[in-house]
């Protein structure tokens, strides 16, 4: 059995951070009702071409596993509704600005009233309160709050913009800490207002560099270079845009790599014996490395760095993912079906559990509004004729 | 919320590298107590850069504030007798021992689950501890590009300015982190079941779930790539006195955008009305976006930006993060007494209730709580 099977979310997340969060927590069992409405569909949902084609973006991954009912929040009917959906949850996500469920009249106080012990969890960018909380955001503008966007990129170039992988850690970090106030709930019988901000998420993730710079260090922009190890960066292969990572963090890994690229000489070779000068030297061991690379395949290559116990990997892009045994032998990745027969690639469970190999995702992306007979009827107990009145009414819609 | 969320669990923590420590440092700031078993002389994230002035590492300081440390050493003789001392009184055990070295330390799956039945026993490696791969080493730059995201970094300007370099990992330990925050928030889902159990996680499978992006791309039949994926218009901006990130989705905030350029003259292009066509021209609009923002000061475009609700943000230095009006007024960090002086520590990026829940302000020398092994009632010593 799942470790999660028996929780139930009322998700009123959208965009990516916070589906992405409920999205974790439907991998390892809980039910996830997503609440959507055809009046402003999920944007993700929706065609979406800054990007560049017509075509839904992450919706898919993100909202696979859950069930979908069509509920109209500005409509007092639909919001009497949301509350009974959060009546019979375990946890209430959102992903709206600050104060947004306030005004619609589903603010964790009026939720509380309705499910004492219930656990809202709310992702926005800059957090539910101080100054900037109304600020919208997008995941490249959380990275470059943090700091995280400003310390990556080349020494010489300007900040890199940071992409989903921002918003799905920030969605991350969401489902830990929902999970966290859960365990606190099962020992206090407490519920209580998770609050996720995701510029902090960004900043959390260089709080290493933050915590020296509150001491006067100052940590730049570094490329792929790393502050001790070297040799450490991406190297050419013979394949054209094949890119061959290699980070050395031991003399005995830089001597075993001297010997491997054929050049003993400089395994030897004081400047380079010791990490610190090594390091110093670093660029002048970029070429003989390059130079040995440049005529290997990579994978190869790879494997044979990996059987001298030197970390190696090459740069792959998604094809290269889902192709790899290792990774479906994982559950990490497996086939979906979608609700038309379409099959895709999709990524699966975060983590393996002795107690549970069934796979992540079991289902594809549902229909707007596609279980509400079952959400609607079944757990809410309305009739027939009570969810047609309230489609009539657009109160469902 | 007045109580901490983990408040008492007890987690034993054997990390050598970044992610297994992030699992631990998560717990311990949620309440958990955790105990680091560390090698003779501590383990290798003391010696991790960056530095502070006096030479204790800022990383370490980082991922181990509040935590505990016993001296507990492979090559004692009563290393297992330790261990097992420890594991029987402890809920989580986090540990990032290469597989092919557990069962020599009797760490490995099948003993603690024999052992210790009650305890949920989360494996933290690089490629996890199953799989083809499970021996292989990684580092920060070999997980960020296993996991894909390197390769599609980085775009936007810098992919337009060096567009013949090799790709580029994220700042720090990116990686690492993904890895550490997804293997606690599966420990803590084991633990939800009542029962103790081996978890596998795995830092380059966090990071493709991270990057599920990519992945459902290529579901859909295409691969992504670093010099085609950036915004066709927006991203990093520079301006007179630094960058600013910009990016509009919605059309509200793409006449947000105009009204704040100005733009009553060639914007009013007909082709431009709706979101395809101004993808196709995005070059174009960049050009004009990136000469206007050249001689703006990024405090007052900020302002003017979000006023107008068009998503714009300054990228902050490090030094801007600690003084930030947001951060200062939701009291993100604390203040670390150090041999180096005060420091400050980000607590969570989360919090329970309305106020972020405050870092311990202890740091351990290696083995400052040796009693918890030996019984003794010796002080305390700090890093």
């Amino acid at each position: 059995m799942k470790p999660l099977a028996g929780l139930r979310i009322a998700d009123f997340t959208v965009h990516a951070a916070g589906p992405f969060c409920t999205h974790m927590l439907s991998q390892m069992g809980a039910e996830v009702i997503k609440v959507e409405t055809a009046l402003r569909p999920d944007i993700f949902r929706k065609p979406h071409a800054v990007y560049g084609r017509q075509g839904p973006a992450t919706f898919d991954q993100v909202s696979s596993n859950k069930l979908s009912v069509r509920l109209n929040l500005k409509h007092p009917e639909g919001v009497a509704l949301a509350k009974k959906l959060v009546s019979i949850a375990d946890i209430a996500a959102e992903s709206f600005r600050a104060g947004v469920m306030a005004r619609l009249g589903l603010g964790y106080d009026v939720l509380r009233e309705t499910k004492p012990d219930i656990v809202m969890v709310s992702v926005s960018s800059s957090g539910q309160t101080g100054p900037e909380s109304h600020f919208a955001g997008y995941a490249p503008l959380f990275g470059a709050w943090g700091g995280l966007g400003y310390l990556s990129g080349h020494a010489d170039g300007p900040p890199v913009e940071m992409r989903h992988v921002m918003d799905h850690s920030v969605g991350m970090h969401a489902a830990l800490a929902t999970l966290a106030a859960l365990h606190r709930r099962r020992r206090s019988g407490l519920g209580c207002h998770v609050d996720v901000a995701a510029r902090e998420v960004a900043s959390s993730l260089v709080g290493d560099a933050l915590t020296a710079a509150s001491a006067g260090v100052t940590v730049g922009r570094m490329g792929n270079d790393d502050m001790t190890r070297a040799p450490h960066g991406l190297f050419p292969t013979v394949n054209a845009d094949r890119w061959l990572s290699i980070a050395v963090s031991t003399d005995a890994e830089w001597q075993k790599l001297a010997e491997i690229i054929g050049q003993p000489q400089l395994g030897s070779d004081p400047r380079y014996a010791t990490q610190s000068s090594r390091h110093a030297h670093r660029r002048d061991l970029d070429d003989p490395v390059a130079a040995w690379t440049g005529a290997q395949k990579g994978e190869a290559a790879a494997d044979q760095l990996q059987a001298a116990g030197i970390a190696a990997h090459l740069s792959w892009a998604a094809s290269d993912i889902v192709a790899d045994p290792h990774m479906r032998a994982r559950g990490s990745i497996l086939e979906v079906t979608e609700t038309n027969g379409h099959r895709r690639a999709a990524v699966g469970r975060p983590a393996r559990f002795a107690g549970d190999d069934a796979p992540g995702i079991t289902r594809g992306t549902p229909a707007l509004g596609g279980d509400e007979d079952y959400v609607y009827g079944e757990l809410l107990g309305l009739s027939r004729a009570r969810i047609n009145a309230l489609v009539d009414d657009k109160a469902i819609y | 919320m007045t109580d901490k969320p983990l408040t008492g669990l007890r987690v034993i923590e054997r990390a050598s590298g970044v992610a297994a420590a992030q699992a631990g440092r998560l717990m311990c700031q949620m309440g958990a107590e955790v105990i680091m078993a560390e090698p003779a002389g501590g383990t290798p994230i003391r010696e991790e850069h960056p530095l502070l002035p006096g030479g204790q590492s800022a990383l370490f300081t980082y991922l181990s504030a509040g935590k505990c440390s016993v001296i507990c050493d492979p090559s004692n003789p009563s290393f297992r007798q330790d261990m097992d001392k420890l594991l029987a009184e402890a809920d989580i055990f986090i540990d990032d021992t290469p597989v092919a070295d557990r069962t020599a330390l009797g760490l490995d799956e099948t003993t603690i689950a024999t052992t210790h039945r009650h305890i949920v026993h989360l494996s933290v490696l690089p490629f996890g501890a199953f799989g083809p791969k499970a021996g292989w080493k990684g580092e920060e730059l070999n997980l960020i590009h296993a996991g894909g995201e390197g390769f599609l970094l980085p775009n936007g300007l810098s992919a337009d300015l060096f567009p013949d370099r090799p790709p580029l990992k994220i700042a720090g330990h990116f990686a690492e982190m993904q890895g550490g925050t997804t293997a606690a928030m599966a420990a803590l889902a084991a633990l939800w079941t009542g029962e103790g159990q081996f978890v596998d996680a795995s830092v380059q499978d966090a990071n493709v779930a991270v990057g599920a992006f990519g992945i459902q791309r290529f579901g859909d039949g295409s691969v992504e790539h670093r010099l085609t994926r950036s915004f066709k218009f927006g991203g990093v901006i520079e301006c007179a006195d630094g960058y600013v990130e910009l990016l509009t989705l919605e059309p509200r905030q793409w006449q947000g955008l105009l009204d704040l350029l100005g733009a009553d003259d060639w914007a009013q292009d007909a082709s431009l009305a709706d979101e395809v066509g101004r993808s196709a021209r995005g070059a174009e609009i960049n050009e004009r976006i990136r000469g206007w923002a050249r001689h703006q000061k990024v405090e007052d475009l900020v302002s003017e930006a979000q006023t107008r609700g068009v998503p714009m943000a300054r990228y902050n230095a490090p030094e801007h993060v600690l003084i930030g009006l947001q951060e200062t007024a939701r009291g993100i960090f604390s203040t670390l007494q150090t041999p180096d002086g005060p420091v400050k520590v980000q607590s969570l990026p989360f919090r329970f209730g309305p106020d972020a829940l405050p870092v311990s302000e202890t740091l351990p020398s290696p083995g400052a709580d040796q009693s918890i092994l030996t019984g003794d009632n010796g002080r305390r010593a700090s890093a």
